[in-house]
């Protein structure tokens, strides 16, 4: 029997943890072979997303399919393996002990020190589990997601609390497993990670899915320019048509333009008259990030998570980009299906 | 059949290689025990070298099964670190079934349990001279082998429904208290009335009927398997709802 179904298929899944809406209606298809990233911050949803792709946690509607199946039947087969947030090793076992009795419950497994190798903790096979540094626990959590040798690989921000060194070291191993054809989902906060590893990010927030592509048109979004000027009681619409234009928002009576060539947009915005308290500033990708996932934030101090000497300097303003934005598509988005924005 | 079975026993291999490293194991199912039988048989000054012999059988069966008792009821405290850790989620998402880490872990206390019984009937044999016949051997490590059933069920339940924290001190008040009640540490012949008449009714004192009565000739009584089996629906019943309501979440 030949599956070609997609690795994932979320339709219009939701979850709810007493009044929160942790997930408000995804919809996401991940093909095989696709490495995709999650990206958002803490609560945007991603674990639960997560969680319920994996068949830990029932979805309140919607659907969830792994391979073309219910999750749990993919688990069963031995098809999945996953990184979780919070799943630590067990102590008093050594490494090569707990990574052989993880790959011998799937049905076609990798040998042990092969995902020890992989994982970058080839030398490390006899050691306790409880006497490892917290950069190798996290590559064993890797060796044991991919031990089973699962065509789909789950990594819940697998690279929290690794220093710089580890986590290129983890990013390595995981295109490596990528590599052979395997599909891997990742979540981060990190954006740069997210464009550095991923061939599709998307980005969530409260509970939905905000955009959808590839890294450079992520990141044509939220890098270039912020033009903002107020709105005097005009209108918004045409602005998403003036030249440079990449993304359109409006706090309280502000329009904030992201723009790829400020230049023109500002003079097409004076030809229009729209002028008052025009400001043109260059769009930190932290703070475009943030604007991207969260618009009604008025005092915004969580700039995504990440620590704020890495996502800094990125201004790389590209031609205008195709990245569906809050408020231009909701939910719905699969790949190749991705709006123009002009 | 073995594709079922295989991952349990794998299981349950890698769990009781934990175990057995465990310091805390070994010294509240091993060490402890095997202590408290030399000691208590050997310092107290009894009268008569009949009285001596008789109470170094009696507490060499009291303490075995306390023993075992421990080890049984530590399957819980297992448990519930690993779903503290995450550990029990993260089986979750490899192919063995619930079913089947719940097996294993019942079959690793069915391994855990043996050290705590040899040990102490080993010192009976070895150090206090105690004598009985093949049959009488087997049957005592064999009865209170199975007789630790109900008590890695109460482990489990507690393993799934509480912290660890919890499972810890559970474990412990039941394992300090049903062996007192039960007459594990002391002759029951030395109770109150009163408390005979409710120790008569707890799992470990016919726990420790099951070896005593062999001591005897007899077999064990209608009572103590009528007894036994109540407890262990009970506590098989209390697993199966703690685990309803904590793997869920685990």
């Amino acid at each position: 029997m030949v599956n070609t179904s997609p690795a994932v298929r979320l339709t219009a899944v939701h979850k709810r943890f007493g009044a929160v809406r942790a997930v408000a209606g995804v919809d996401l298809e991940i093909g095989r072979g696709e490495t995709l990233a999650l990206l958002g911050r803490n609560g945007a949803g991603k674990s639960t997303t997560i969680g319920l792709l994996l068949g830990l946690d029932q979805p309140d509607g919607g659907g969830v399919e792994l391979f073309g199946g219910p999750p749990a039947r993919a688990v069963r087969a031995g098809r999945v393996g996953a990184m979780l947030q919070d799943g630590h090793p067990i102590p008093r076992v050594t490494v090569a002990e707990l990574v052989a009795f993880v790959a011998a419950a799937y049905p076609c497994p990798m040998p042990a020190a092969e995902a020890l190798e992989l994982a970058g903790i080839g030398a490390l096979g006899g050691r306790r589990v409880d006497r490892l540094s917290g950069g190798q626990a996290q590559r064993l959590r890797f060796a044991l997601a991919v031990a089973g040798n699962p065509w789909l690989i789950v990594l819940d921000e697998p690279t929290a609390a690794l220093d710089v060194e580890a986590r290129r070291a983890f990013w390595r191993a995981m295109r490596g497993y990528a590599a052979r054809g395997n599909t891997v989902l990742f979540s981060t906060h990190y954006l740069e990670e997210a464009d550095e590893n991923a061939d599709r990010i998307v980005v969530m927030d409260r509970g939905r899915i905000v955009a959808d592509g590839s890294g450079e048109r992520i990141k044509q979004a939220v890098g270039g320019t912020l033009v903002s000027f107020d709105l005097a009681g005009g209108g918004t619409e045409g602005l998403r048509a003036l030249p440079g234009v990449t993304a359109v928002e409006v706090r309280g009576d502000r329009a904030l333009l992201r723009s790829g060539d400020s230049d023109a947009t500002v003079l097409a915005l004076a030809a229009a008259g729209r002028v008052r308290r025009l400001e043109v500033a260059p769009a930190r990708l932290e703070d475009a990030f943030l604007s991207l996932t969260d618009p009604m934030a008025d005092a915004p101090d969580d700039p995504a998570g990440g620590p704020d000497g890495e996502r800094t300097g990125d201004r790389a303003a590209g031609p205008p980009g195709a990245v569906r934005a809050k408020g231009t598509a909701r939910g719905r988005a699969g790949r190749g299906r991705k709006e123009p924005v002009r | 059949m073995s594709r079922r079975l295989g991952p349990v026993l794998r299981y349950a291999r890698l769990e009781v290689r934990r175990t057995l490293r465990d310091a805390g194991y070994v010294i509240t199912s091993v060490a402890m025990p095997l202590t408290m039988y030399l000691l208590f048989t050997n310092l107290g000054a009894s009268e008569s070298a009949a009285d001596r012999a008789d109470y170094a059988r009696y507490a060499m069966v009291g303490m075995a099964a306390y023993g075992a008792l421990g080890a049984a009821l530590g399957i819980g405290t297992g448990v519930a670190d690993d779903k503290g850790r995450g550990w029990l989620r993260q089986l979750r998402v490899t192919p063995l079934t619930p079913a089947q880490v719940v097996a294993g872990r019942a079959l690793t206390a069915s391994v855990t349990v043996l050290p705590a019984l040899v040990t102490v009937l080993g010192a009976g044999a070895a150090v206090n001279g105690v004598r009985l016949a093949a049959w009488q051997w087997a049957a005592v490590a064999g009865l209170l082998w199975l007789g630790t059933f109900p008590f890695t069920l109460l482990g489990l339940g507690n393993g799934y429904g509480l912290s660890a924290q919890a499972t810890g001190v559970a474990s412990m008040a039941s394992m300090m208290g049903l062996s007192v009640i039960g007459g594990l540490w002391i002759p029951v012949a030395l109770f109150p009335r009163w408390l005979a008449a409710v120790s008569r009714w707890t799992p470990t004192r016919r726990f420790g009927d099951l070896g005593w009565s062999v001591l005897d000739h007899r077999g064990p009584s209608l009572g103590t398997v009528a007894v036994l089996g109540g407890w262990l629906l009970l506590f098989g019943g209390y697993a199966v709802v703690a685990y309803r309501r904590g793997a869920r979440t685990a």
